[in-house]
C-alpha cells in the first residue's frame, strides 16, 4: 500500500472514534503543554532580569579583592586607579563605611556608606537623583561632610535635603548635610533598596576610624562603547592579579551575572522539563493502552486486510501511523494552549515584559510528541502485524 | 497445467504442552488437483477439514506436510510478505460473515485490495466501479455496508474479490448469513462468474449450494472421500 493511502487510512480510523481520540489525547496535551510553558516561561523571565539587569549594572565592570584565608584584605592605591584609567574605561573608585543612624524613635539604622567622587550621576548613569543635588567634584576634593542619600536612608532616618544627619561609625559620631537624594530603583531590582549614603571618599579617609587614607576598597569600570566587555575584564583581572596575587582579584560584569543567572534558568527549566516530561511518560502510555484497545476491538478487521494482501509490514506503519497522528495532534493542540496561557500571563503580569514561543520550543514540542506516539505505538503496532489471519478473521 | 496441485498435504494442530500435548490431525494427506475453469464445492460435516483445506488453499495457513503448487508456482513455504504478495495478486476470497469495513462505502470496500497493491487512487476506482457493475451493484457505490441487505454485502464481498482478477475464487460458507432467496442470488452469481471462466472453490454443507458446483469433493476426518465430477 502506498504511503498517502496508509496515512489516509489511520487518519479515517481516528475520526471514527472522535472523543475516544481526545480523551486518550489529555495526557499529551497536558505534557506537551507543561513543556512548552515552562521553556517559554523560563526565555520570558530570562529576558526580564536580563533588561533589569543592563538599566542597574549597564556596561560595568566591578572590581574589589576577593578574601582569602589568613591574608590581609585587598585594598587598592592610587597607583592602580592609574593603572585602569589607561584601559578604555572610566574609573570610579569606592571606599566603603559602614555607620549606624537613628530612626525617629531613636532605634538604630544600619546605613551602608559609599565614599565616591563627586557628580556621581555623571560619572554612573544607574545613579539617578530624586531631590536636590549630587556633591560637586571640587567639595567632594575638599572633603566636605555632604551626603546623597537613597530613598530608603532618608524615609528609616527621617532625613530631608538641606537639613543635617547623624551617623556613628563606631565610637565617633559625624554630622552630615544632605544635599540630595537618588531615585529608588525600580522593577526587579526594588529589593536592593537599602538605606545607603553618598559621601566623598576623603571625607572617610579623614573621619572613620576603620579608613586607611589613599586606599579604596572597590573600582567600578565603566566601558567605553564598542568596546568588548569580556576583554577589559580579563585585562583588568591580569594586570591587578600580578600586584597582589593569583586569586586575590574579583572581577564582575553583568556578563557574570547573566551566566549565572542563565545556569539557574537552565537548572529550573531541566526540573520543571522533568516534571512535563513525566506527565509525557503518563500520557504515552495513555496512547499506548487505547492503540491495544483499538487493535483488539479491530483484530477481524485487520485479519480481513491480511487476507486481502496486507503484509505485516503495512499493518504496523498502518498503526504506527496512528499513534504517531494521535501524539502529534496532541502536541498541536498542548502548544496552542500553551501559547495561549503564556499570553495571558504575559498581558497580566508587569514583570514579564515580551511573548516569546520561540521556533526551537515548537520544533522541540512536535518532535518530542511525535517520538512519545512512535514510541508508545510500536508495541501495539507490532501486536496487530503478529496476528495470524485465520485467528483474526475468526475473532468474535 | 493445473491451477492448483495439492501433493500429500497434511494439517496437525497441537495444543496442550509437555506430556498433554493433544495432536490433531486436520488434514491426513490430501491429494488434489483442480484445472482452470472448474467450480469445485468442498463438503463435509463440521470437524471434516474442509475449512482448513480452505485456508491452505488461500495461503492463509500452511501445511505442516506435503507440497503445493498455485499456478506453476511452489507456494508452501513462502514466508508471510510473499503470501501476502500472491494473496492479494492471485486470490479472491468471500467469507460467510462477508467482512467489509463498516465505515467504509460499497466502493472503497472494493477499492481495498487494489490499494494494498499499490494501484493508484484513479485506477482502482474505475476497476471499482467495473466489479461492483458486475454484480448489479452499480447504483450502490456510496453506501455503507449497514445500509445495505445481507445479500447486497456479499455481493460487494464477491466485487471486492472481482475487482482483484484473481486466478481463483475461494469461498466460505458464502450463503450460510443469507435467507434462502439471497442465498440463491449469490448462488447464481457464482455460476455466472464460472460460465465466463472463472475458477471457483466453494466451502458449504448445503447440499443445494453445492448442487451449483460441477465437481463435489466429500470430506470426513481429515480425508477426501469422494471425488465427483457431474
Amino acid at each position: 500500500m502506498r504511503f498517502a493511502d496508509l496515512f489516509l487510512t489511520a487518519i479515517e480510523a481516528l475520526f471514527a472514534h472522535k472523543l475516544r481520540t481526545f480523551l486518550s489525547l489529555l495526557g499529551v496535551i497536558i505534557g506537551v503543554f507543561a513543556v512548552t510553558a515552562l521553556i517559554s516561561l523560563g526565555e520570558i523571565a530570562t529576558y526580564g532580569i536580563r533588561r533589569g539587569l543592563e538599566q542597574v549594572a549597564g556596561r560595568s565592570i566591578f572590581v574589589q579583592g576577593e578574601w582569602a584565608p589568613g591574608q590581609p584584605p585587598v585594598r587598592f592605591r592610587e597607583a592602580d586607579r592609574r593603572l585602569l584609567s589607561a584601559l578604555p574605561v572610566r574609573v570610579i573608585p569606592y571606599v566603603f563605611a559602614f555607620a549606624v543612624g537613628r530612626d525617629e524613635r531613636g532605634k538604630p539604622v544600619e546605613v551602608r556608606v559609599l565614599g565616591v567622587p563627586g557628580d556621581l550621576p555623571e560619572l554612573d548613569p544607574g545613579v539617578e537623583l530624586a531631590e536636590g543635588r549630587f556633591y560637586t567634584a571640587s567639595e567632594a576634593k575638599r572633603g566636605l561632610p555632604l551626603a546623597v542619600l537613597t530613598q530608603a536612608a532618608k524615609e528609616k532616618l527621617k532625613a530631608s535635603v538641606g537639613k543635617r544627619v547623624e551617623l556613628a561609625f563606631g565610637p565617633r559620631r559625624a554630622r552630615l548635610a544632605v544635599v540630595g537624594t537618588t531615585k529608588p530603583l525600580g522593577g526587579l531590582f526594588a529589593t536592593f533598596n537599602r538605606p545607603q549614603a553618598y559621601v566623598p571618599y576623603r571625607w572617610i579617609w579623614q573621619n572613620v576610624p576603620s579608613a586607611r587614607r589613599g586606599r579604596y576598597d572597590a573600582f567600578e569600570l565603566k566601558v567605553r562603547p564598542g568596546v568588548e566587555m569580556k576583554l577589559v575584564a580579563d585585562r583588568v583581572k591580569a594586570l591587578l592579579e600580578k600586584r597582589y596575587g593569583e586569586g586575590r582579584i574579583q572581577v564582575q560584569s553583568i556578563e557574570t551575572f547573566t551566566q549565572t543567572l542563565s545556569q539557574i534558568t537552565l537548572m529550573l527549566q531541566a526540573l520543571l522539563g522533568g516534571i512535563g516530561a513525566l506527565s509525557l511518560l503518563v500520557g504515552g502510555i495513555g496512547i499506548m493502552n487505547i492503540m491495544l484497545v483499538s487493535v483488539a476491538e479491530r483484530t477481524r478487521e485487520i485479519g480481513l486486510r491480511k487476507a486481502l494482501g496486507a503484509t505485516a509490514a503495512a499493518i504496523r506503519t498502518q498503526f504506527l501511523l496512528e499513534a504517531t497522528l494521535l501524539t502529534l495532534t496532541g502536541g498541536i493542540l498542548g502548544i496552542a494552549l500553551a501559547a495561549g496561557v503564556l499570553y495571558l500571563v504575559v498581558a497580566a503580569v508587569p514583570f514579564f515584559e515580551v511573548f516569546i514561543l520561540s521556533p526551537k520550543t515548537v520544533l522541540l514540542a512536535l518532535g518530542v510528541s511525535a517520538l512519545v506516539g512512535i514510541f508508545f505505538g510500536v508495541w501495539p503496532a507490532d501486536q496487530a502485524a503478529r496476528l495470524d489471519p485465520i485467528e483474526a478473521l475468526r475473532y468474535e | 497445467m493445473a491451477l492448483v496441485e495439492l501433493q500429500g498435504v497434511a494439517k496437525v494442530y497441537r495444543s496442550g504442552s509437555g506430556r498433554r500435548t493433544v495432536e490433531v490431525m486436520a488434514l491426513k494427506g490430501i491429494d488434489l488437483t483442480v484445472e482452470e475453469g472448474e467450480f469445485i464445492a468442498i463438503m463435509g460435516p463440521s470437524g471434516s477439514g474442509k475449512s482448513t483445506l480452505l485456508h491452505i488453499l488461500g495461503l492463509l495457513d500452511r501445511p505442516s506436510a506435503g507440497t503445493y503448487r498455485l499456478a506453476g508456482q511452489d507456494v508452501t513455504a513462502l514466508d508471510e510478505t510473499e503470501a501476502a504478495r500472491v494473496r492479494n495478486r492471485t486470490i479472491g476470497f468471500v467469507f460467510q460473515a462477508f467482512f467489509l469495513l463498516p465505515r467504509a462505502s460499497a466502493l472503497k470496500n472494493v477499492e481495498l485490495p487494489l490499494a494494498y497493491r499499490g494501484v493508484p487512487l484513479r485506477a482502482r476506482r474505475a476497476a471499482a466501479e467495473e466489479a461492483l457493475a458486475a454484480v448489479g451493484l452499480e447504483d450502490r457505490l456510496d453506501h455503507l455496508p449497514s445500509e445495505l441487505s445481507g445479500g447486497q454485502k456479499q455481493r460487494v464481498a464477491i466485487a471486492r474479490a472481482l475487482a482483484q482478477e484473481p486466478a481463483i475464487l475461494l469461498a466460505d460458507e458464502p450463503t450460510g448469513n443469507l435467507d434462502s432467496e439471497s442465498g440463491r442470488e449469490v448462488m447464481r452469481l457464482f455460476s455466472e462468474l464460472h460460465a465466463r471462466g472463472r475458477t471457483v472453490v466453494i466451502v458449504t454443507h448445503e447440499p443445494e449450494v453445492a448442487a451449483y458446483a460441477h465437481r463435489v469433493i466429500r470430506m470426513r476426518d481429515g480425508e477426501v472421500v469422494a471425488d465427483e465430477v457431474r
